[in-house]
């Protein structure tokens, strides 16, 4: 196994590593055992702690409440010990949670089914599907001036409709869904305050992740062009079920193809996320952000 | 007199005041935190009569200072009622204003120095007592008044009194941290030495083994410490204080816990652990660890317990530190010490964090070089016990994930045993949570255990991790985004493609 190497570090502001010479081996033998470009750099360490540290203030302080009579030797009623909070992991999304459901559904309802072109969040892996075929698909555009393309929502009728208004009047008439369902998500321009946000990040994995079939790769390039469309997702947290087009998703996120307007939609987002308009899960990713696939030649 | 066991009673005492005494203690915590920041941490002990129940200030400011002159001119004059006077003397010292106002008096401390060596015993005691109580004085010019006491007080610590010795180590405790130019006299005048001799002398009478314990972590705790003091004292400090450090059981805990914080200023402040190694202290201090561990195991923890531990646990900690990993078998030689170290978390996680945060710590330093100590984890069925605390914060779960991953950076038998314990599902909580160095080692652990068991990545998988591991790669830490990334590209993707691509459709 890996040779132990031997630490010491000092107070908080002054770290003092070496290596304990006639002992043990240095670091470097270890790393030459491991490829290159592996960022995992893990090693058991040993910790000396200055009588000054930090990790010692409570103790310390408690020894000299003791010598000043003021210690209290029966337990406090009030509790001390904390539980790490979670935080969503997607870089511009600051939203933090005190149990993992919450987390979860954060996570599920917001970051998972997301468009690479407009990052728009829709609620399931099909309609996000459909979203794609409709909005940012040339090939649809063209194949739906000949023949019924779109499809209606609820999974399973399978009918598909020349223009989104007839595939609206049947989802009202037939599926029952309300007159005032928001089928038409307009986009809403909102450049700026993208543009700022994404400077913060920095994002290195573009090259590992958009492994396409030269698809994607277009859409990225084009996107890495184009000012910002769409919008942060506006996805209110409804409770549960969101599987499938139940009648309370109050916003599907499914713009008419085509339209483009400045927003009549006072939608407050109560979450948004942000990820760099250059990163696009291809081919290679496996779940949340979908891209063009490769099935679209 | 000051003794541990009573000390709970006095607390319990407070009574309807304790709001008041409370919001006392809380002020008086703030100050001592901002002390410690400025690096000015310094405290002083009263000693208390016997027929006294709590260290109160009976009488009123005006009164206190008069009485104070009027009895400084009455003892000058040497009349019939000194001793008498003398003990009001002493009570009216008790008051802080009334002691500037001593001070300031001319002579008065020529006068106390003449009883204090004079031929009247019951003087010599009272006039100490005087002197203690202005050493206890929060007032900063009167610490420095009391220098010229000082040889006398030193010699008299080799006297057979133990009252009077205590009052005399007392006092000087008082005095030396008050400021450099005292600490240096004292230094000068030869309080080592004489602080030795006694305790050598006197170690079967606890109470002052107490006392000459509190004197010395003074010393030892001064900033300067580590360059004057503490190289003088290795050679025959430790040694003596490790004699004295088992606690009595009808005593009390007091003598040893001052003796514990000797050393723990000795041992981390010495730049070189191993003269104390040499001394025994590694084995002594864990010995003593175990047994405290296997007291509180039982449910039977003294009160106050954890005012001796804190220092035991740092003792060994950074005694662990400077041990070579070939003579820890030897310096340790008792592979129940991880178990005493699970007993005392799980104890005091609760009641004391910080606590169950430094023994985490002396966890890490026990099994990062240690395969014996790593495997005594597994075989003592420590790690599930471990595995459940990943969700407590303030440093705890960050240290306790870097003892896991010491173990499964060890062997691949390890990385097994840890994944039949159910780390990987740990894991996929502590991948979420909002601390980074959290997420990072996670990320790490969770590398270590796929690498040595690749099988455990469908596993993984299937309990949501390859999303989680996904949405890392979004993290804007970058040692987050790489180490995501790379699992997924040689680990975990690889691995299972086509599993996952026919799932997700």
């Amino acid at each position: 196994m890996l040779q132990p190497e031997l630490d010491r570090l000092r107070t908080e502001g002054d770290v003092l590593v070496r290596s304990c010479g006639d002992v043990c081996p240095t670091s470097e033998t270890e790393q030459s055992e491991v490829e290159e470009g592996n960022p995992f750099s893990f090693s058991p360490r040993l910790i000396h702690l200055h009588k000054d540290h930090e990790l010692f203030e409570d103790g310390d302080i408690q020894r000299h409440m003791y010598l000043q009579d003021l210690y209290i030797f029966a337990e406090d009623d009030k509790p001390s010990l904390s539980v790490s909070e979670f935080a969503c992991h997607i870089s511009g999304c600051t939203t933090v949670f005190s149990t993992l459901q919450e987390y979860e559904h954060h996570y599920n309802s917001l970051h998972r089914n997301v468009c690479c072109s407009c990052h728009r969040s829709l609620p399931t892996a099909r309609l996000l599907d459909i979203h794609i075929q409709e909005w940012h698909d040339s090939l649809f555009t063209i194949l739906a001036e000949k023949q019924d393309m779109y499809q209606c929502l609820v999974e399973g009728c399978g009918q598909r409709f020349r223009t989104s208004k007839h595939r609206k009047d049947h989802l009202i008439k037939i599926h029952k869904y309300p007159q005032d369902f928001k089928f038409d998500k307009i986009k809403t321009d909102r450049r700026e305050k993208k543009r700022q946000q994404h400077k913060d990040t920095d994002m290195e994995v573009v090259d590992d992740v958009c492994v396409s079939e030269g698809v994607c790769e277009d859409m990225c390039g084009v996107l890495s062009d184009q000012p910002e469309q769409g919008e942060s997702m506006e996805m209110h947290m409804t409770d549960e079920d969101t599987t499938g087009m139940a009648a309370n998703i109050e916003d599907p996120s499914l713009a008419v193809h085509g339209t483009t307007s400045t927003s009549t939609d006072p939608l407050k987002p109560r979450y948004s996320y942000r990820v760099p308009a250059n990163i696009c899960f291809g081919q290679a990713s496996v779940r949340g952000f979908r891209g063009r696939r490769g099935k679209r030649k | 007199m000051w003794r541990l066991n009573k000390v709970r009673h006095k607390a319990g005492r407070h009574g309807d005041s304790s709001e008041q005494f409370r919001s006392k203690r809380r002020e008086q915590e703030n100050a001592l935190r901002q002390a410690r920041r400025d690096r000015q941490l310094v405290s002083k002990r009263l000693l208390l009569n016997d027929d006294e129940e709590h260290p109160e200030v009976t009488m009123e400011t005006n009164s206190a200072g008069q009485d104070v002159v009027s009895l400084f001119l009455k003892l000058q004059h040497s009349g019939p009622e000194k001793e008498a006077d003398l003990k009001a003397l002493s009570k009216a010292l008790r008051d802080p204003s009334a002691q500037l106002t001593f001070i300031k008096q001319g002579k008065s401390m020529h006068l106390l120095v003449g009883l204090l060596t004079g031929s009247n015993a019951q003087c010599r005691l009272q006039a100490v007592q005087c002197l203690h109580e202005l050493s206890h004085s929060p007032h900063a010019t009167v610490a420095p008044a009391c220098l010229p006491v000082t040889p006398y007080l030193l010699t008299y610590l080799s006297g057979q009194s133990t009252r009077f010795t205590e009052l005399c180590l007392y006092t000087l405790g008082n005095l030396c941290p008050d400021s450099d130019v005292v600490t240096e006299k004292l230094l000068a005048q030869g309080i080592i030495p004489a602080l030795t001799s006694c305790l050598e002398n006197q170690r079967h009478n606890l109470a002052l083994v107490e006392a000459v314990g509190f004197t010395l972590s003074q010393l030892l705790q001064n900033r300067d410490a580590a360059e004057k003091i503490i190289p003088k004292s290795l050679s025959f400090l430790p040694s003596l204080l490790l004699s004295v450090l088992t606690p009595d059981p009808q005593f009390g805990l007091a003598p040893a816990i001052e003796c514990a914080w000797c050393l723990h200023y000795l041992t981390s402040s010495a730049v070189d652990g191993r003269v104390l190694l040499c001394h025994g202290a590694l084995l002594q201090c864990s010995s003593l660890l175990v047994s405290i561990g296997g007291v509180v195991a039982d449910g039977k923890k003294e009160e106050g317990m954890e005012l001796l531990i804190c220092p035991l646990l740092r003792c060994v900690g950074n005694l662990l530190s400077s041990c070579p990993v070939d003579d820890l078998i030897a310096q340790v030689d008792d592979v129940r010490l991880p178990a005493a170290l699970c007993a005392l978390l799980q104890a005091y996680l609760h009641t004391q964090p910080a606590l169950a945060r430094e023994t985490a710590w002396v966890l890490n330093n026990l099994t990062a070089h240690s395969i014996e100590f790593c495997s005594a984890l597994l075989t003592l069925n420590l790690v599930p016990g471990l595995i459940q605390l990943l969700p407590f914060s303030q440093g705890i779960n960050t240290m306790i994930l870097r003892v896991l991953a010491n173990i499964a950076h060890k062997k691949k038998e390890f990385c097994v045993q840890l994944i039949q314990l159910g780390l990987l599902s740990a894991l996929c909580a502590t991948l979420k949570m909002a601390d980074p160095e959290m997420v990072t080692l996670s990320l790490d652990v969770l590398f270590m255990l796929v690498t040595s068991c690749p099988q455990v990545t469908e596993e993984f998988v299937k309990q949501g991790g390859l999303s989680l591991i996904e949405a890392i790669q979004y993290n804007s830490e970058g040692e987050m985004r790489r180490r995501a990334a790379y699992l997924l590209e040689h680990k975990l993707l690889c691995e299972c493609e086509s599993d996952c691509w026919s799932a997700l459709r």
